[in-house]
């Protein structure tokens, strides 16, 4: 125990001693973390400042400036007067407006009449969002308008009689739309770009062991020393497992104080405490278990170095780190779970929209199988790696 | 003569490194494609849809959710599913359809059709309005289809049917949309912007990473061998410009080729992109010298350059639009060459502009180019000439 001890120690200190071990597994992912912070620690919700061009003054209009600057909308945007369509043109163009409304002269009495003319939204190319939301409020407002004229329709369309028209529509005008849509909390929390990025980024920068791991190996392998070391009176195995302790203890120290770190200084939620260490474990188990797969595909330390990189860009790629996998399409979400990190994010996506410890069992066994599977691969291959 | 002898013995040698052109040419154009596919499926609100019972008002209604142009809806057989794919950030809002919506409507009662947020109601609030807008449609019509059967011998789902028909054929108050512009101050989305802020990312992330083939030169002691020749300096320092400019360059107009034929990009005015990939590729060689001479070993510049690069294109906008980020932010990115290069491709790809328009900026990256030139220039001269 105390030989693989000394060779996990030795190769800890040696790797420390190189400073862009420090640099990609403290350094840098805490960096960007820190960037991610500062970009997106104030992102608040959608909000638009918008204008109301009444070209019509009369009542339906009236109603509906009211409504758009009824206080349940007040979060959602700001709303303000414009005096003509080219003034609002000209703010929309500018980009001091997200969207208008343009009533046009004599909209309430067409309205009235049942000879709708259009509410135009006026947008602009980058602020679709803007122009959409702007939409649906008048589509909303519209509905009820159109519901009553469109009752009056359907009843003369069914047999009722054309010359009772104003009638009807003095009945239909009683009614209210029976579908309405009603706000409910989910239970689940919303998820920051800190709560994604901090975790994606720290798996992404531990990956980096698997290269430092091979890359020892193979320049002890042509120091001699892994020579001299078979020498002394312990088995192959015992240096395997020193080695494999290097590589585990550099992935938890990396993940976990990125973890620790990112959490207490930029706020970031990571999950339940015991849940969140199981996975940094298993993701640990994946680097030993990758780098053990590295060594034994390689023939040269040049080899080595290109297989540990493609291996770590390949899989940070498909498992999500890039890129938040949640806005992509199902395929990119599926090929994701071929991977241990995309396994990963998905627990400490679910952990950060509030869900419990639970979430991370599933994901937890599917790492510690591709770790299994990794070491069981390179334990087929062992051979390939010779003088051990 | 001897500088380009230098620069093509260079090249030849790094040319022989796999894995330097996996990251090089496939990596790239994978990273193109996984952010292109992503952003572009983010053009729209996404809504997760529970559609409860398979009965015909519940079934329109779906219809309706999934027909409108502002959604991408997402069906799901639970409502537990979909809070799971809502935890995710898979879908903005779920939208239950109540297992009792054909029953009660049928029978004149109100229905309120439940939408599960994340967070507070108040970021959620424009995908609400966008799925209200839908329903309220939806009930115009169950509206008048109920009014027009207490009148008529008709029957209700034909009255439903008839109903919509007519709201189709003749909106009563029909609201229009109208884009007061067609240039826009930001990228596209989709390949339109990965492409361009990818050639930005890798080119110089590439060259920074790219470092380490100098190192071993010297390590190897090539550069001391060369100048035992009558080779001089000054020689050797413009083989390696020029070996660092021809692989940014390479780099560069193979995303440029990858981009307009697998993903149809189209890179604007011919003359001013020409110019712009080659000031880039310029600031690139610079980078890649300057990584070259102020790393200490090949692995430093392997692992640490790829990280500087990444922090860049994160403060330059390449990863996110920096318009989405606070004033500072986009302040201090605006530090990074990178910014600069990624606001020179929004005019060219956004507003269509033309070499006056970026002369502006060609100049800001003449500048970066012509520091980190000056900068690994006199460090490649001092290790060169110092014993």
């Amino acid at each position: 125990m105390s030989a693989v001890l000394a060779i996990a120690v030795k190769d800890l200190r040696q790797r420390l001693r190189d400073r862009s071990a420090i640099v990609l597994g403290f350094v840098a992912p805490l960096a960007v973390a820190w960037l991610i912070s500062m970009a997106f620690g104030s992102t608040g919700s959608f909000h638009a400042n918008v204008a109301v061009v009444d070209l019509d003054r009369g009542p339906v209009a009236a109603g509906f400036t009211t409504f758009v600057k009824s206080p349940d909308l007040a979060k959602l945007l700001t709303v303000t007067s414009a005096a003509t369509e080219a003034d609002a043109r000209a703010m929309v163009n500018k980009g001091d407006l997200g969207a208008a409304f343009v009533i046009p002269q004599g909209f309430s009495d067409a309205v009235t009449s049942g000879n709708g003319r259009p509410i135009t939204i006026l947008t602009s190319v980058d602020s679709s969002i803007a122009g959409q939301v702007a939409q649906s409020l008048a589509e909303s407002y519209t509905a009820q308008i159109e519901a009553v004229q469109l009752s009056v329709k359907t009843a003369v369309a069914s047999g009722a009689p054309a010359a009772s028209v104003e009638k009807l529509a003095a009945e239909a005008a009683t009614a209210r739309i029976p579908e309405q849509t009603v706000t409910q909390a989910s239970g689940a929390k919303a998820l920051s770009a800190i709560n994604y990025y901090a975790p994606a980024m720290a798996i992404f920068f531990s990956f980096f062991a698997i290269g430092f791991g091979a890359r020892g190996f193979f320049l002890e392998r042509s120091g001699g020393t892994l020579d001299r070391l078979a020498a002394a009176p312990i088995g192959p195995g015992t240096i395997l497992l020193g080695k494999s302790l290097a590589t585990f203890v550099y992935g938890m120290a990396s993940l976990g104080t990125v973890a620790l770190f990112t959490s207490l200084v930029f706020g970031a939620y990571w999950g339940p405490p015991l849940a969140v260490a199981a996975l940094i474990v298993a993701l640990a188990l994946t680097l030993v278990g990758l780098t053990a797969l590295v060594i034994t595909a390689a023939r040269t330390e040049r080899q080595s170095e290109g297989f540990a990189s493609i291996l770590t860009f390949g899989l940070v790629l498909l498992g999500g780190n890039f890129v938040f996998v949640g806005e992509a399409p199902q395929l990119v979400r599926t090929l994701a779970l071929f991977t241990p990190n995309g396994w990963a994010l998905r627990a400490l996506t679910d952990f950060s929209g509030g869900a419990d410890w639970t979430a991370g069992v599933m994901p937890l066994m599917a790492i510690l199988a591709f770790a299994l599977g990794t070491g069981a691969v390179a334990f087929t291959l062992r051979r390939r790696v010779v003088n051990l | 003569m001897t500088a380009i002898a230098l620069a093509v013995a260079e090249l030849k040698r790094v040319m022989r490194d796999r894995t330097s052109l996996f990251f090089m040419i496939v990596f790239p154009i994978l990273v193109i494609l996984l952010v292109g596919v992503t952003t572009a499926s983010s053009k729209t609100i996404r809504v997760g849809l529970v559609p409860g019972q398979s009965a015909i008002l519940a079934t329109q209604l779906v219809q309706d959710l999934a027909a409108d142009p502002a959604m991408t809806t997402r069906q799901f057989a639970t409502r537990a599913e979909g809070v799971g794919a809502l935890r995710r950030g898979e879908v903005e809002a779920v939208v239950v359809i109540p297992m009792t919506l054909d029953a009660d409507l049928r029978s004149g009662r109100a229905v309120q059709v439940p939408v599960l947020v994340s967070g507070s109601f108040d970021t959620s609030q424009a995908v609400v309005t966008a799925v209200a807008s839908v329903v309220a449609r939806n009930g115009a019509a169950v509206q008048a289809a109920t009014f027009a059967t207490t009148l008529s011998g008709r029957d209700f789902a034909e009255n439903v049917a008839a109903a919509r028909s007519l709201q189709r054929q003749t909106p009563v108050v029909p609201v229009r949309t109208e884009v007061v512009n067609r240039k826009s101050d930001f990228l596209p989305t989709g390949y339109s912007r990965s492409a361009p802020t990818m050639l930005v990312l890798f080119v110089f992330l590439n060259a920074l990473a790219g470092g380490a083939a100098m190192i071993q030169t010297r390590k190897f002691g090539i550069f001391s061998r060369a100048l035992a020749a009558p080779i001089r300096a000054r020689d050797l320092i413009l083989g390696e410009a020029l070996c660092y400019f021809a692989l940014a360059l390479a780099q560069a107009l193979l995303i440029v080729v990858v981009g307009a034929v697998m993903f149809g990009v189209s890179w604007g005015d011919p003359l001013a992109a020409a110019a712009l990939v080659g000031m880039w590729a310029l600031v690139g060689t610079g980078a890649g010298m300057v990584s070259g001479t102020i790393f200490r070993t090949p692995e430093q510049a392997s692992a640490i350059g790829p990280a500087v690069g990444i922090a860049f294109a994160m403060l330059g906008g390449c990863m996110w639009p920096l318009e989405v980020v606070p004033s500072s932010v986009r302040l201090a990115g605006h530090a990074t060459p990178h910014a600069w290069a990624v606001d020179a491709w929004a005019t060219l790809l956004s507003r269509g502009g033309g070499l006056a328009d970026i002369a502006g900026y060609l100049a800001i990256l003449a500048a970066y180019a012509v520091v980190l030139l000056a900068i690994a220039s006199l460090r490649l001269r001092r290790s060169l000439v110092t014993p």
